[in-house]
């Protein structure tokens, strides 16, 4: 066994099939212990709490698992959750690849959402026209927001700064946007809601009002993992996220691919409001839905910045947050229990040295795809 | 005239918290630790300061409370990033989440449910004879008990950063930790330090919104403070004085907003936009350009 980190799945075999299975089989185990070791702290953590409301913590969990994946309506409500979280974990993942940390992923949902919005409500034409044309233009709007920060970089201005910073000028400018050119005339603040034939299909079977957003989501992660991992364009973005001095050497541009992945991050940020605002919603209301975009960066990192990873992460906090309804429901436990659980989790999830205390200096090579490891000056 | 003074009043109002926790920011910073858990330490301490009074009956112990949560959310921050080595960046945002998820959580434990605390006493405004009756500036002596601590935390910080041992040390550590570890001084015990007193100040500042500024908590009061403060900390360019600076003219911009313009009309969500956009600005380099301390991002380890 090398000192290389060794996270990616997929090593060249060298022996027979049952090699391969070995070396695919170790490799899943190395990319979960990250997260593994954060969700055992932050379950253990919250079952203190669950305690100190004098609850059972056996029926707690319990309850929590069968709110969200119980029966059609919970895995309904999970699917929900999670569509717009598998967009917003993409937004972080993609970006990291290409050695950005994009913390943006919220103000450029609500790019895309008003965008969205806007184009529902005043194209004119059959609705799964406008519908498309409004996906479209979601995750372009998203993109072009992305791409600031991709500029400013090349000015030397951090990303996780700018990032954190447009956030609140996204934000701000689809509430402006809301509130005056795109306003509804009903008394609560917000736009009007899209023509129904805009909105997105639901997938119906008893799912309640979870839409084929999903399938877009899961379908994005797809085209995410084949254009990152099998494409020129994507290996180039992940040589530059690796190892800048190589890609400079071979000849590519490391402000070009850094430019590339928050851009991309940036679409898919957006193209998640979009679908929650002509989905979920079908309208943009003030306040709109927040913390999808912080949460999309809980989802990439328990996901180890893998799309597949991310479509997990998101159908686990997506179920975290449906099945805390029911915990509230049925023991009285405050479903901000799930919130908290989610920070212990982040809290955790990169802890390099808490990893190297349980399982010695290796660890230390199983932290590839959950760090970035530089600093703000650089 | 009294137009000018209610503006310059409600400026250092809305102002305070965000120097308080521009303050915290600072220190943990200079260390070489990131704080973007500001906001959750602001809001966390909000809630332990109304709960505290509520509980004890007496404000001075409620803020006692509210510094003590505050110190316990900054070692939470230096247990993940320095202890652990956990990324600087996301145990910042793991602490939002916390704040936001544990007020949540704590609201209807200790007041039976959500939303808005019962009401508390304030800290009463103090007039400082001869120099609050100056007119105008007699706004920035008529305030309560806690910007005064204020005005005299930012020059003990200055001091304390650029002329003492300790702050010639913390702002080595957040540069070149490798010459501090030289050295034979504990690059930890500073970081831990940089970063207990960054939760302590924000504490402050959250205290101050819910017991001075209002009087009572409200889930998710904080309302992006913290990130003005992170603005203000780098439009101040990590060094107090311009720090409290930034606080202020940011505090002037949320005057504005409350208190519906002044004179010409501009939209609140443009007011709302400015202390990020003038970030951005600082940062890109107009008028020498911002440069955060060299190591801040990076976990340290002893080789």
């Amino acid at each position: 066994m090398s000192d290389e980190p060794r996270a990616d799945v997929g090593q060249t075999p060298r022996g027979g099939p049952g090699d391969a299975l070995r070396s695919f089989v170790l490799a899943i185990g190395r990319a979960l212990i990250f997260p593994v070791v954060a969700l055992i702290i932050a379950l253990a953590v919250g079952a203190v709490v669950i305690l100190t409301t004098g609850n059972s913590v056996i029926d707690a969990y319990s309850a929590l698992l069968r709110g969200g994946f119980g029966s059609p309506a919970a895995l309904g409500r999970t699917i929900v959750n999670a569509t717009p979280l598998i967009f917003t974990g993409l937004a972080v993942a993609v970006p990291f690849r290409g050695g950005l940390f994009n913390i943006g992923g919220e103000g450029q949902l609500f790019i895309g959402a008003i965008a969205g919005v806007g184009v529902g409500l005043f194209m004119p034409g059959p609705g799964p026209l406008v519908s498309l044309v409004a996906i479209i233009v979601a995750g372009l709007a998203g993109w072009l927001w992305g791409a600031i920060p991709g500029v400013l970089k090349i000015f030397g201005a951090h990303e996780v700064i700018t990032t954190i910073m447009l956030n609140f000028v996204g934000i701000n400018l689809a509430y402006w946007l809301a509130k005056g050119s795109f306003a509804g005339e009903g008394l609560v603040p917000g736009t009007d809601f899209v023509d129904e034939s805009v909105r997105i299909i639901r997938i119906g079977g008893g799912l309640g009002g979870a839409h084929y957003g999903f399938a877009l989501g899961l379908l994005a992660a797809v085209a995410t993992y084949l254009f990152v991992w099998r494409t020129t364009k994507g290996y180039e973005l992940r040589t530059v996220g690796q190892s800048p001095g190589v890609a400079r050497y071979a000849g590519m541009s490391v402000a070009g691919g850094g430019f590339l992945a928050i851009a991309l991050g940036g679409m898919f940020a957006g193209l998640g409001g979009g679908l929650e605002s002509l989905g979920t919603f079908g309208k943009v209301s003030v306040p709109f839905i927040s913390n999808l975009g912080f949460n999309g960066i809980g989802v990439a990192l328990l996901g180890r910045n893998h799309p597949a990873g991310v479509v997990l992460g998101a159908i686990f906090f997506g179920g975290l947050a449906a099945g805390a309804q029911e915990m509230q429901f049925s023991t009285g436990v405050p479903l901000d229990l799930a919130d908290v659980l989610l920070a212990v989790v982040l809290l955790f999830v990169t802890a390099t040295r808490l990893v190297e205390y349980l399982l010695g200096p290796r660890a230390r090579a199983f932290a590839a795809g959950t760090r970035l490891e530089k600093g703000l000056a650089t | 005239m009294d137009e000018l003074t209610a503006l310059l009043a409600s400026t250092i109002r809305n102002g305070t918290p965000l120097a308080f926790a521009a303050l915290g920011g600072l220190f943990s910073e200079r260390s070489g630790v990131i704080n973007i858990g500001l906001e959750g330490m602001m809001l966390m301490s909000a809630f332990a300061g109304v709960a505290g009074t509520y509980a004890t009956g007496s404000t001075v112990l409620g803020l006692l409370v509210a510094m003590v949560v505050g110190l316990l959310f900054g070692l939470i921050h230096a247990v993940a990033s320095v202890t652990f080595e956990a990324d600087q960046i996301i145990s910042g945002i793991a602490i939002n989440l916390l704040a936001l998820g544990g007020t949540g959580l704590l609201m209807v434990l200790f007041f039976g449910s959500g939303g808005t605390s019962p009401r508390i006493d304030t800290f009463p405004t103090i007039e400082i004879p001869l120099l609050s009756d100056i007119p105008v500036i007699g706004a920035v002596f008529s305030q309560s008990i806690l910007v005064y601590l204020l005005y005299a935390l930012v020059p003990l910080s200055w001091w304390v950063l650029y002329r003492s041992r300790f702050g010639l040390r913390l702002r080595a550590v957040g540069e070149v930790p490798e010459a501090v570890d030289t050295a034979g001084v504990s690059v930890f015990r500073l970081r831990y330090i940089g970063v207990s007193l960054s939760g302590v100040l924000a504490g402050l500042g959250g205290a101050f919104l819910s017991m001075s500024l209002l009087s009572a908590f409200t889930e998710g009061m904080t309302n992006g403070r913290g990130f003005i403060a992170l603005a203000a900390l780098i439009f101040g360019r990590w060094n107090p004085i311009g720090a409290f600076g930034a606080a202020m003219l940011f505090g002037f911009a949320q005057a504005i907003v409350f208190r519906g313009g002044i004179g010409f009309t501009i939209d609140q969500e443009f007011i709302e936009m400015f202390p990020y956009l003038l970030v951005i600005v600082a940062l890109v380099g107009f008028g020498g350009r911002a440069v955060p301390p060299a190591a801040s991002g990076q976990p340290y380890r002893k080789e």
